[in-house]
């Protein structure tokens, strides 16, 4: 019989950068969704095209309906973006490597350059979290002056999600590297972590055990979602705290 | 209508014709490549060269490459703090731009030429701190006046001196050679 | 012909040579010069390529809740939570991350309708002179507090009104109804806080704590301290109210109680648990008959006596809000859930009621004026005894409920506007003369709850004015000044910022605080960079319960002007409140429970709708005794048959492009009946409902749920 502890994990597996949601205390407030898009430039699209579907949310909350009145009760919102899967089934799919996965940092990476918006990754995504861009949306001047600097604008038929803040990461690596030292736990968090007024999202070093989001992934009570069909999500959720 | 213009242009005048509109397509590609290998103008023909040429650091005026990615431009302040009390340049008509910029308040609109697509996330600080000299991506700077590029600054040429640099450690090299590393 | 070209051919050629030298001029360097402007003088702190950051206070909302503003190169990038501040600990909502495009909106006035400022500020001056002092009012926001304090001292030292302060989201919480029930139930006025965070069971009365109510941040952070307890179990949490609301939501249990019956269901679950504490109902709830309360209230007996039962065993904190007490007998609701707190003995003790810290430089409780002081400025704009309106901060034109009739009012009046947007009253301004945006603005905010230690927040601007907009305090000195006299003796100062340091002068050389400095220089330093000074002394107020159990609580039943068949629940959209909808993120932010964006829905329950033949989008017409509204039908599973709900935030003829003309404001529904304590009954009213028109395809609302239904078991669109 092999001990949990001697289960040898693949990198993939275990991933580097992971978050935990906590569907107990998330209470579908938006702050993470609004903090994303000014933290990312993410366009809105206007009334007619989210209606269509096209809203580049790359996190939005969740909530569905159990029961029939009077016994109705809305399920624990679920706050869903990009799983940064291990296995991701959004790669494999993509002609141009447009959607490829990062080694240094076991990250699901889309290279805006390289998309040529064939949308083979959105379909083949089981947490339906990436965004297309289906026109080029305007920012009336002067809202282009809040664009931030270290992401991306993109344009029209390129697709897009969650990174992780993937440029705050990039941020604290270097600032740590620049003071000769590694980066520590807490030091940054992704925009929609750092909003959360309840604290529901933990975003940190999965792969250290020390840190929070690490032990918070490991005490046992946690889910990953579309776990079965072996994606390997890097993100956990707890439904009940 | 249309048959009859084909058969025109066999004959003598419309070979000719035909050989004109080739010609002249052919020159405004020529020319179109031409405009694109043009330095930009810039609001003052700033002379590198003679700056270097006093000993001037390049981290005086760009501080920001060994803090961060962005090199930086220096304030109007900064350029007319030293001018400003150079006799010689005070009252030249070469630096009247400067001169006027910073009476008027106005800013001067540089090009930069040493520049990346924006969906290239390039940082300078750990070029700086991996011991590279400004030189060796942005030319000798004490030959030329107005900035000019001596690369292409192309993702092969990134790559190339990225993968020489990883050498055989291989966490580097992955690093280096990571996609996320400048795109997001 | 072998050689023969083909006119297509051809014309590929030619468009193949334009493509190429287009191409080949795209991929060359001079495609991507852009030109950039340096710093003409670059702040001495500032670093090249280095971002700024630059802490202030989020203006929202009313809360006081500190940020930090990341500046790059001169312009705000985002805005982040000051994790020193003690009221929001580094936390932001979604509207104080939206606040970027209020700053950077497209549809900003842009400078003063009179030309110059020079003009602008005559104009004021000559306003000051040209009327008695009698006929000046101002109308203020619930933000900023320093520019209230700067018209409360013109005012008092030259006879004018005193400001009135008025905010949709201070009408839709009733402050002045939750003030006077504590007054009523502790003998002292003041605005209740409730300590969630601690608390083992709550119980909800409407109060929709998760939202916008109050002081949203620090409620949200003590829902999370209810759930997550370390020492303790999980805590439960029950709601109450006819139309479940995000707060509810969240609640483990959530009881759908008919539209009024708030308070008699507080009591009754009084009496029960008095009766199986002591074998006797305490006189506080000696009036009320469980069995009947449950009739009344559409609710099982057995459930009141499973929540009484559960409140035997442990302490419950009972909160009053929302709807609850935007009914006609809304005070007594709020005394009556205030009362039933005294059964947990929880006043003034961890997880129970106290009465909110005063702010640092704050002499007495103040609120914003209730819709019934509303009524009487109204009534004296139409006598003519108000002949000049200064407002800002406030677009009473949208915010207040349109049978007051301000709109009409206002052509008795010259308006003067200090309006940052274009909006509603701003358009009918005589003199529009805008303020900075607040992250352009120097300011102080006091915390008025959420918080046990008293917090002075403050403000400073973060980047420089991007318009041609000056501070209102400002253009109020140099009015004053120019007026001379009495006005030049009332507010003495070189600028705003002068101003400030007067009145934090008394903080300066307190060692109490967060901070202490010894010369106003490095009081104001410090204070900017910190974002405000707290005394780091827990001042909440505990209220005095003494007399609590032993009154007999009122209770009136409440009345609904109309004689539609429907109760009528109006709430503030979670994510656009009151003076979002011109944000268009904020737009675009999905409902918490509904998921819509970018419009307006009248929420009715699936079962009734079906009675009535209407589905999904379907447009209806609402109507009031006082009005009618339009909007879309969404089939909310989670709210009574007999009661429908709207949320307010949306409905503007003005405030730019991303408001204007894009849903509707249930405000145009409510009619003229107050509470007790003055504030309006807003949900006192039954409203009809008649279908004008089918869903048409891709004509009705945008909804996240209809993406998100691909997996779920979402209600997106399966009636059509």
């Amino acid at each position: 019989m092999i001990r949990p502890d001697e289960v040898k994990m693949s990198v993939e597996e275990t991933g580097k950068w992971g978050m935990t949601i906590n569907q107990d205390v998330c209470t579908g407030c938006q702050a993470c969704v609004a903090a994303c898009a000014m933290e990312n430039n993410i366009s809105f699209v206007g009334e007619e095209d989210s209606g269509y579907g096209r809203s580049m949310h790359w996190i939005r909350i969740e909530r569905f309906w159990e029961g029939e009145y009077p016994d109705v009760r809305m399920t624990p919102q679920q706050p869903m973006m990009c799983q940064q899967c291990g296995h991701a089934t959004c790669e494999p799919v993509c002609p141009a490597f447009a959607t490829v996965h990062s080694q240094a940092e076991q990250l699901n990476l889309q290279v805006y350059n390289r998309c040529v918006g064939t949308r083979y990754c959105a379909n083949n995504c089981p947490y339906q979290v990436r965004a297309f861009n289906w026109r080029d949306y305007q920012r009336p001047e002067p809202l282009s002056n809040q664009l931030n600097p270290d992401v991306t604008v993109r344009r029209m038929g390129v697709m897009e999600k969650c990174t992780f803040c993937i440029q705050r990461i990039h941020r604290a690596q270097d600032t740590a590297k620049s003071e000769g030292r590694e980066v520590m736990d807490g030091e940054f968090t992704t925009a929609c972590a750092q909003a959360c007024p309840a604290d529901a999202i933990v975003f940190g070093r999965v792969d250290k055990p020390e840190t929070l989001v690490a032990q918070i992934t490991n005490n046992g009570r946690g889910t990953k979602h579309l776990a079965e069909l072996g994606t390997l999500p890097h993100v956990t959720y707890f439904k009940e705290g | 209508m249309i048959q009859k213009f084909f058969n025109w242009l066999k004959q003598p005048l419309g070979l000719i014709a035909s050989g004109i509109v080739f010609l002249a397509l052919v020159s405004a590609v020529v020319y179109g490549i031409w405009r694109t290998q043009q330095a930009p103008e810039q609001p003052i023909q700033f002379p590198h060269k003679t700056h270097v040429n006093f000993g001037i650091q390049c981290l005086y005026c760009h501080p920001g490459a060994a803090r961060g990615p962005a090199a930086g431009i220096p304030s109007q302040a900064k350029c007319w703090a030293c001018h400003n009390q150079i006799v010689k340049t005070r009252d030249s008509a070469l630096l009247a731009p400067l001169k006027d910029a910073v009476l008027s308040g106005k800013s001067l609109e540089w090009v930069p030429v040493a520049i990346v697509p924006d969906f290239v996330h390039f940082n300078h600080r750990p070029h700086i701190a991996a011991g590279k000299n400004c030189e060796e991506c942005h030319g000798d700077m004490t030959k030329v006046t107005v900035a000019q590029n001596p690369q292409d600054m192309t993702m092969g040429w990134c790559l190339n001196c990225h993968i020489k640099n990883a050498g055989d450690d291989q966490e580097k090299l992955v690093k280096l050679t990571d996609c996320g590393t400048c795109h997001y | 012909m072998s050689e023969q070209v083909s006119r297509r051919d051809f014309l590929k050629l030619a468009g193949l040579g334009a493509a190429t030298t287009a191409i080949l001029t795209g991929c060359g360097p001079a495609s991507r010069y852009v030109k950039r402007e340096p710093y003409q003088q670059m702040p001495e702190y500032n670093l090249v390529g280095q971002s700024t950051y630059y802490a202030t206070t989020c203006r929202e909302c009313a809360a006081g809740c500190g940020l930090v503003v990341r500046t790059y190169q001169g312009r705000a990038i985002k805005t982040e939570g000051n994790a020193h501040h003690p009221l929001n600990l580094g936390k932001t909502c979604a509207r104080g991350q939206a606040t970027l495009h209020g700053l950077y909106n497209p549809d900003r006035v842009q400078g003063p309708s009179t030309g110059s400022w020079d003009a602008g500020i005559q104009a004021v001056a000559d306003a000051f002179k040209k009327y008695k002092p009698s006929e000046i009012a101002f109308l203020m926001g619930m933000t900023p507090d320093h520019l209230y304090d700067l018209v409360s001292d013109l005012a008092q030292s030259t006879g004018m009104n005193a400001p009135l302060r008025y905010g949709a989201l201070g009408m839709f919480e009733s402050r002045a109804t939750l003030s006077k029930a504590a007054e009523n139930v502790f003998g002292q006025a003041g605005l209740p806080w409730f300590d969630v965070g601690k608390a083992q069971i709550v119980f909800s009365f409407g109060a929709n704590f998760l939202e916008t109510w109050l002081s949203p941040l620090a409620y949200t952070r003590g829902f999370a301290g209810l759930r997550e307890k370390e020492t303790k179990l999980r805590g439960t949490f029950v709601q109450f109210e006819s139309r479940m609301s995000a707060t509810g939501a969240k609640a483990d249990k959530w009881i759908p109680i008919r539209p009024g019956t708030e308070g008699l269901v507080a009591l009754a679950i009084g009496r029960l648990v008095s009766e199986i504490r002591s074998g006797a109902a305490l006189p506080a709830f000696a009036n009320v008959d469980p069995a009947q309360v449950a009739d009344e209230a559409g609710i099982k007996l057995a459930t009141l006596e499973e929540l009484a039962s559960m409140f035997v065993n442990s302490n419950v904190l009972a909160i009053p809000g929302g709807a609850a007490l935007g009914q006609t007998n809304g005070l007594e609701i709020a005394e009556a859930v205030l009362t039933l707190n005294a059964l947990s003995n929880n006043f003034g003790k961890p997880g129970g009621v106290y009465l909110s810290a005063l702010a640092p430089n704050q002499e007495g409780t103040s609120r914003p004026a209730s819709p019934i002081e509303m009524y009487d400025l109204v009534e004296k704009m139409k006598s003519g005894a108000i002949k000049a309106l200064f407002v800002h901060g406030v677009n009473p034109i949208f915010e207040l409920p349109k049978t007051l009739g301000f709109e009409a009012a206002l052509a008795n009046v010259e308006l003067y506007s200090f309006a940052t947007f274009p909006d509603e009253t701003a358009a009918k301004a005589k003199y529009l003369l805008p303020d900075h945006h607040s992250l352009e603005s120097w300011g102080y905010q006091r915390v008025a709850t959420g918080v046990a230690l008293p917090v002075l927040s403050g403000s400073q601007p973060v980047v420089s004015p991007y318009y041609d907009t000056r501070a209102t305090a400002d253009v109020l000195i140099a009015a004053a000044q120019a007026a001379g006299g009495k006005f030049a003796s009332a507010l003495p100062y070189k600028d705003e910022v002068d101003f400030i340091q007067n009145k934090v002068a008394s903080l300066v050389g307190d060692a109490s605080g967060s901070f202490s400095a010894s010369d106003t220089a490095t009081f104001m330093a410090r204070f900017q960079q910190y974002g405000g000074w707290f005394r780091n002394v827990e001042s909440l107020i505990v209220p005095d319960a003494s007399k609590a159990l032993y009154n007999p609580v009122k209770t009136t039943k409440p009345s609904f002007a109309g004689n539609g068949e429907f109760f009528f629940v109006p709430f503030v959209s979670p994510t656009l409140a009151e003076a979002g909808a011109n944000k268009p993120w904020l737009q675009e932010l999905p409902d918490p429970t509904t998921t819509v964006m970018w419009n307006t829905w009248v929420e009715i329950n699936p079962d009734m709708a079906k009675e009535l033949g209407l589905a999904n989008d379907d447009r209806v017409r609402i109507t009031s005794e006082a009005g009618s509204v339009e909007a879309f039908v969404y089939l909310y599973p989670a709210i009574r048959p007999d009661t429908v709900a709207m949320p307010f935030g949306q409905g503007h003829t003005a405030y730019g492009r991303y408001a204007e003309n894009r849903g509707a404001n249930p405000a145009d529904l409510f009619g003229a009946y107050y509470n007790d304590a003055g504030d309006l009954a807003f949900a006192g009213m039954k409203v009809k409902i008649e279908k004008i028109s089918h869903a048409v395809k891709n004509g009705g609302l945008s909804r996240m749920e209809s993406l998100m239904g691909v997996y779920g078991e979402g209600l997106g669109g399966e009636e059509h």
